[in-house]
């Protein structure tokens, strides 16, 4: 973990409403590991709390790291509007990271921005009999899609591209002719609490990576704790920054 | 160099430099980032006996130059604090100050009792934050009820008794008068200012506990007169804390009245905030040939 001024190498848009970034910044990516995160100081001066944004892909030998922002607020807006050669605050890498273990075919499932970590655990995990399963509102809103070491069956929400369906449809389908030995997540709550249900149900073991408004980053101002579930059947609350942002299915506790 | 260290309430600190409570942990996680022992002093995050699950999320959102939060005293309770993070706490070089509260006046009283045979410094009682139901901030309005729990509390306390209070009131110098009546040692203020955030997409509330605490620099101004106000009354040492980003910030408040600082919400923007803010210090001091900055706390000229 490290807090570095790192470069702006690239800007451009990689889909509707997407901006990717690509970052030199080698003491973060020589450490960094598919499913954390960075938190990035808004370069204005004027913004007190940095904005966790997931890695999208890592090159420690290259020294980059490449993020998919949205530019939804004041504070990603400005993140989005970063050109080359500028420099901007970056502490990481934070957090957990999404873990392969030794499963043989990995199932992952992103949607809308939650496919970008997606991609950085697909370059790292994914092996011949892997697939992956992204969700996009549009066809305009695709990506990720060209370089995948895997193979992807990509839906959207009007079905321009793929079939009109949510991503557990063909993610269902899919499991039906193969069971998985590990399925991965990302993307909005709806779409993480059914691929947990699906998992559990069928005693898949399962990772998902949820999002929370942070403070510190670090594990210390307890401001992006959610609900978790005990072995025992109790709940706790756990940090987004420091236990997560992935954390087994079978914990994540949903609507708490 | 500028010497700035300092005498409070009898414990010696090397800085005046404290990192405010809630938003540093037990200092552990700001440790992997520098040496801890840089600072005069940590504020732990705010404890009870038993521990507390605090408030679902969102518990945080950033607003113009600031933050409100809803956190909720989480806290995994002052024995497991005393069993498992103090003993690391008290090896580094620094002072360490048991931020606690309760939920009725024995308890509180239990709370403080419970840091008795412990190395902890000082205690610092909460009876200010705005975010949970019971207890808190119901002790820390009305003059009366400050005076009450500061003389029962104080009886309880091994350790110099910092209270820290609320600017959610009318005149918080009378608040700062009764707990210097009642035996409080030394007075941290300010804790956060009450605000809510509207989603107006969703026409909801953003926090799950529809209030917050504001904290960030938008509170500064407001926290500076409070401190300057509250040092024309009382003799009592003043820890100041409210969005102070810098070390020109932090000499600011010793200006207005403020013998040591507490750093918060700035820790989040820069996580060496802290270090960098008594360097910071040390700077100002040998650019206005200070020698020590406790020369300049409370010698604010008014016009």
């Amino acid at each position: 973990m490290k807090d570095i001024d790192a470069k702006v190498l690239s800007s451009d848009m990689l889909a509707e409403g997407l901006i990717r970034i690509i970052l030199y910044a080698p003491d973060i990516a020589a450490q960094a590991k598919p499913g954390q995160f960075i938190h990035m100081l808004v370069p204005d001066n004027a913004h007190v709390l940095r904005r966790p944004i997931s890695l999208m892909a890592m090159d420690a030998h290259a020294g980059t790291l490449t993020l998919a922002i949205q530019p939804k607020g004041r504070g990603t807006q400005i993140l989005c509007a970063m050109k080359p050669g500028d420099s901007v605050k970056c502490l990481g890498p934070l957090g957990t990271g999404f873990d392969g273990g030794d499963a043989k075919t990995i199932y992952f499932v992103g949607g809308g921005v939650g496919v970008a970590p997606i991609c950085g655990a697909m370059d790292a995990f994914a092996t011949e009999t892997s697939c992956a399963f992204f969700g996009f509102r549009t066809r305009n809103h695709v990506y990720g899609m060209t370089q995948a070491p895997c193979r992807v069956v990509a839906v959207s929400d009007d079905g321009s591209i793929g079939e009109k369906a949510l991503v557990t449809k063909p993610l269902l389908e899919e499991i039906e002719k193969k069971r998985p030995d590990l399925i991965m997540a990302c993307g909005p709550t709806p779409m993480l609490a059914a691929v947990q249900k699906i998992a559990v149900e069928r005693d898949i073991p399962c990772q998902l990576s949820l999002e929370e408004r942070m403070g510190c980053g670090i594990g210390a101002c307890l401001g992006c704790n959610v609900k978790i579930t005990c072995p025992d059947g109790s709940w706790c609350y756990k940090r987004v920054c420091k236990d997560g942002p992935v954390f087994d299915a079978k914990e994540v506790a949903f609507g708490g | 160099m500028a010497d700035l260290s300092l005498d409070l309430c009898g414990v010696h600190f090397k800085n005046p430099v404290i990192a405010a409570s809630g938003t540093f942990g037990f200092g552990r996680e700001y440790d992997e980032l520098y040496d801890i022992s840089a600072l005069g002093g940590i504020s732990v995050k705010g404890l009870c006996l038993g521990g507390r699950m605090g408030n679902p999320p969102s518990r945080l959102t950033e607003t113009p130059g600031g933050m409100l939060n809803c956190v909720g005293l989480q806290n995994p309770g002052i024995e497991s604090f005393i069993e498992h993070d103090l003993p690391w706490l008290l090896e580094k070089d620094v002072n360490v100050i048991a931020n606690f509260f309760g939920t009725s006046i024995d308890s509180y009283c239990a709370a403080a009792e419970a840091f008795a045979n412990t190395g902890v410094h000082m205690l610092e009682m909460n009876i200010s934050c705005p975010n949970v139901h019971d207890g808190g901030v119901a002790f820390g309005v009305k003059p009366e009820s400050v005076y009450e729990i500061t003389r029962a509390v104080k009886a309880h306390s091994r350790q110099p008794l910092i209270v820290k209070l609320t600017p959610n009131v009318s005149d918080i110098t009378e608040n700062a008068l009764a707990a210097q009546e009642a035996g409080a040692d030394a007075i941290s203020l300010i804790n956060t200012l009450t605000g809510i955030a509207v989603d107006v997409h969703r026409r909801r509330m953003i926090l799950s506990n529809n209030t917050g605490g504001l904290s960030g620099p938008a509170v500064r101004p407001v926290a500076l007169r409070m401190v300057w106000q509250c040092a024309q009354k009382v003799r009592i040492p003043i820890i100041g804390l409210g969005g102070i980003e810098t070390g020109e910030d932090a000499a600011a408040f010793m200006l207005c009245g403020a013998k040591a600082v507490q750093v918060g919400t700035a820790n989040f923007t820069d996580p060496f905030a802290c270090p960098r803010i008594v360097k910071e210090l040390d700077a100002y001091c040998d650019a206005q040939g200070i020698g020590n900055p406790q020369e300049i706390v409370g010698t604010l000229r008014s016009n």
